[in-house]
């Protein structure tokens, strides 16, 4: 099995064109679109309703056609079937065939999944298990809550044991506890190695899991990077303490921002290279440090301003 | 790819065994056949001819209803209802997906025309006091005819809705069987080994008023099987093929 310099998955100049009903103007749903995934990473693939997200999934799994672009999975042409033999694929709001039961279902994604017979039962009891469906082998899906559908599309994208797995809105009809359990299992799975692509509308989820990022809107990727560079803010620190009753140092003054008093504790951030001295300022006028941070933007509200500056920019054509 | 494929097929053969529309279709077809010595018509001396030949019928409009409900929609609602997705995305080609489906059609329609073969034969014995072995050789043209329409309806369910579909394979059904009609001029005579006839399948004659099929012809039928079913996958696997899911 090929690796591509380190990438996982390999997305580059993806496009999509939708031919137009007559008279209407060709519609890129998809363009230029390029990502990288390193290998055991968990990687984010953010953006809002119509951003092209699905359609890039879908173009890397062989479900829709690309009008052009090369699409890598471990190295393989993942447009061919042959290239997706090593992939588990969750997608937004599973079906299942409703006649079968969970067992029967799992079994027939086993088999499709080149999974050898013998291992079929003991992986699909562990499984059920792991997804918090353990004693439902036999109840048949018609019966099955959609967060039991969803526990269960996670168990059959997982059957083949994976080396990548594609996870569209995976936490999408959960309660809070299976949202936790599925941002656990996807640590798990980085952790043995699994590269894992979260296309997710969680914010929380993605920020809670996600190593790197690819944000797309309108077609185009917005942004992308680790999350700790997109959200850290020109490199300023927040600096927390105690004990500055009668203000800030006279030599920090000069140097703080988005100074505020609560309680005691001030608050006020400053550039990174100037950490140090006024730590030492503080300590110099009796003052005890409480917590130093870097100054860090939420992921909403990167997103929300990402998307504020990048709207517009939408080609249609 | 076998591997593939006998999955699917048997998944579809679970959801068909389950839907109750094969069971209520046999059942209603073996309540019409112990209809049929009590025909109004029922000409003395030729009972049992008779009794064959309207068997064969039953058995046909059986099968025909058999495989057009189950093949009709069976892709396209896997697409709408995106179950799809999870095979496609295994790595399955789209074309072991149609033919895995299309296999499962098939034997679920073999099941259909086996049982209410079976039970004519039952009533036939029953009647007559003979066993009608001869009906199974019908019952083999007919269930290979189902696999050239099955076939055909899950090459036209790739990329048509129900409707089409059921309306395209019943004219694609006359149009085989209505060669001489169509074709019996002088004139048109020359079109006559080009035109797409189902007639091979048609063995009413030898099995209800002759002494049953010969082997050649046999031989020949499932010839005609394979190529028509054939292309109709290649062209259907095709076309799935490039289509957006």
């Amino acid at each position: 099995m090929s690796e591509n310099n380190g990438s996982a998955i390999g997305i580059q100049g993806a496009r999509k064109r939708y031919k137009p009903i007559v008279g209407a103007p060709q519609r890129d749903a998809v363009q230029g679109v390029d990502i990288s995934v390193a290998s055991g990473t968990i990687h984010g693939l953010l953006g809002p309703n119509g951003a092209g997200k699905t359609t890039t999934i879908k173009m890397l799994l062989g479900l829709v056609r690309p009008t052009a672009g090369e699409f890598r999975i471990l190295g393989e042409d993942s447009t061919r079937p042959a290239g997706r033999r090593h992939v588990g694929f969750m997608p937004e709001q599973p079906y299942f065939p409703q006649h079968l039961r969970a067992g029967q279902a799992l079994k027939l994604y086993a088999q499709l999944g080149g999974v050898p017979k013998s291992e079929i039962g003991p992986r699909t009891s562990r499984l059920m298990e792991r997804v918090g469906l353990q004693g439902r082998e036999k109840s048949t899906l018609d019966a099955f809550s959609r967060g039991m559908l969803q526990r269960l599309g996670i168990a059959q994208a997982l059957i083949n044991e994976p080396a990548v797995v594609v996870l569209d809105e995976p936490a999408s009809g959960l309660d809070p506890v299976g949202q936790r359990d599925i941002r656990n299992l996807m640590l798990e799975l980085r952790d043995s190695g699994v590269t894992v692509l979260l296309s997710s509308h969680q914010l929380s989820e993605v920020e809670a899991v996600c190593d790197d990022v690819t944000i797309m809107n309108a077609g185009v990727v917005a942004a992308e990077g680790d999350l700790d560079t997109l959200l850290n803010a020109e490199g300023r620190t927040s600096i927390r303490a105690r004990g500055l009753e009668g203000g800030l140092p006279p030599q920090v003054q000069g140097l703080a921002t988005d100074v505020a008093v609560s309680g005691g504790v001030s608050v006020f951030s400053v550039a990174d290279e100037a950490v140090r001295a006024v730590i030492d300022a503080v300590d110099d006028t009796g003052g005890r440090i409480v917590a130093v941070m870097p100054v860090r933007d939420s992921l909403e509200d990167y997103f929300a301003r990402l998307l504020a500056n990048t709207s517009g920019e939408v080609d249609v054509r | 790819m076998m591997s593939r494929i006998y999955p699917i097929a048997r998944a579809v053969v679970a959801d068909s065994l389950r839907r109750k529309v094969v069971y209520v279709v046999v059942l209603f077809a073996a309540l019409l056949a112990f209809a049929i010595p009590f025909l109004p018509d029922y000409g003395l001396g030729v009972q049992e001819a008779v009794f064959r030949e309207v068997a064969l019928a039953l058995a046909f409009v059986t099968a025909i209803v058999v495989t057009l409900s189950l093949a009709a929609n069976r892709v396209p609602g896997e697409a709408e209802r995106r179950t799809v997705y999870n095979v496609v995305a295994k790595g399955v080609s789209r074309w072991e997906y149609l033919v895995g489906t299309w296999g499962g059609i098939f034997l679920v329609a073999g099941a259909a025309v086996a049982a209410f073969t079976l039970i004519e034969q039952v009533i036939g014995f029953i009647n007559y006091g003979v066993m009608m072995w001869v009906l199974w050789e019908g019952a083999l043209a007919i269930w290979l005819e189902m696999g050239v329409i099955a076939a055909l309806a899950v090459a036209a369910s790739a990329v048509a809705g129900p409707v089409v579909v059921v309306t395209l394979t019943l004219a694609v059904l006359f149009v085989g069987h209505s060669r001489s009609t169509l074709l019996g001029g002088e004139g048109a005579l020359a079109f006559r080994p080009f035109f797409p006839s189902l007639d091979a399948f048609n063995v009413v004659n030898p099995v209800a008023h002759g002494g049953g099929v010969p082997l050649e012809y046999l031989a020949g039928m499932i010839g005609v099987f394979v190529g028509f079913t054939g292309l109709a996958l290649i062209v259907g696997g095709t076309l799935f093929g490039r289509r957006d899911l």
